[in-house]
């Protein structure tokens, strides 16, 4: 990867990284989740890097278009925009903190032996073949041929979900 | 090594997904505020979506993985229906939609 790139690369892991961390600490819930924009903005842009352009897309549409303007219609159907309600977050951050420790150190510990076991990356050949074709047509063949019970399954899914949500935000 | 060509490899997208994971785990248990606990939610399958797509393009050479993370988006987007009409629903009842508040089963 050539220098430039990975200066654009790294600019958007930190938005990606800092704008996370608003969405963890930013007292305001209305705030946090402009940052979340933010965050899924520098997510498509890390999948655009790896070769991922189809999910890239799809990350902007579903969760950029999609998920953000929900949360915050949600947010201001609930609440007056600078009601005190809306800032509340607990007032002892370090049990959260100390929790999550205990979770993810033994992940992080498996994980870097199994890294290590798994020996080298992929090889020269995987690599450039994979790197930057259009993924749109590859995933279109595979969603109908070997991934079509997922996929019909994941359908049902999404409609249950969407018609129970309408059920239950309906109007009594 | 320096830290931009450590970020901009594979182990840097892996380190990306921890930080994520790591925050999402803290906001879901730090905020009191139901839709908090969500964005956390979220940030915790944007994590694992990540870790999904480095794997497949550093490790398997193979569409797999990006396939698993357009099912995590699916999935995330049919969660956060659900999520928020639910949150609705709480509010019409309680005006409020603090966690703490969410003590009954019925209704």
């Amino acid at each position: 990867m050539s220098s430039g790139s990975q200066a654009i690369l790294f600019a958007f892991q930190l938005m990606t990284l800092m704008s996370a961390v608003l969405v963890a600490f930013h007292p305001n819930i209305l705030y946090a989740s402009v940052a979340l924009l933010f965050t899924f903005l520098g997510v498509a842009c890390m999948f655009i890097f790896i070769g991922a352009d189809f999910l890239a897309g799809a990350q902007v549409i579903v969760y950029v278009g999609g998920i953000t303007i929900l949360i915050l219609f949600a947010i201001m159907l609930t609440q007056w925009m600078y009601k005190a309600t809306l800032r509340d977050v607990r007032t002892k951050i370090l049990l959260p903190v100390v929790a999550c420790g205990l979770l993810v150190t033994p992940i992080l510990l498996k994980t870097t032996r199994l890294i290590a076991d798994l020996g080298p990356l992929g090889t020269a050949e995987t690599m450039t073949a994979f790197s930057f074709s259009p993924k749109t047509q590859v995933i279109g063949q595979a969603l109908l041929t070997s991934y079509v019970l997922p996929f019909e399954a994941v359908t049902i899914l999404l409609l249950g979900a969407l018609v129970g949500a309408v059920w239950l935000a309906r109007p009594q | 090594m320096n830290i931009i060509s450590f970020l901009t490899s594979y182990h840097g997208y892996l380190t990306i997904g921890v930080c994520l994971f790591i925050l999402g785990c803290i906001c879901m248990m730090w905020r009191k505020n139901a839709i908090g606990i969500l964005l956390g939610i979220e940030l915790i399958l944007n994590a694992a979506g990540i870790n999904f797509v480095a794997f497949s393009r550093f490790r398997t050479g193979a569409i797999d993985g990006q396939l698993a993370t357009l099912f995590v988006i699916i999935i995330a987007a049919a969660e956060a229906a659900v999520a928020l009409a639910i949150i609705l629903r709480f509010y019409r009842l309680k005006e409020t939609i603090d966690s703490d508040q969410a003590n009954l089963m019925r209704n």
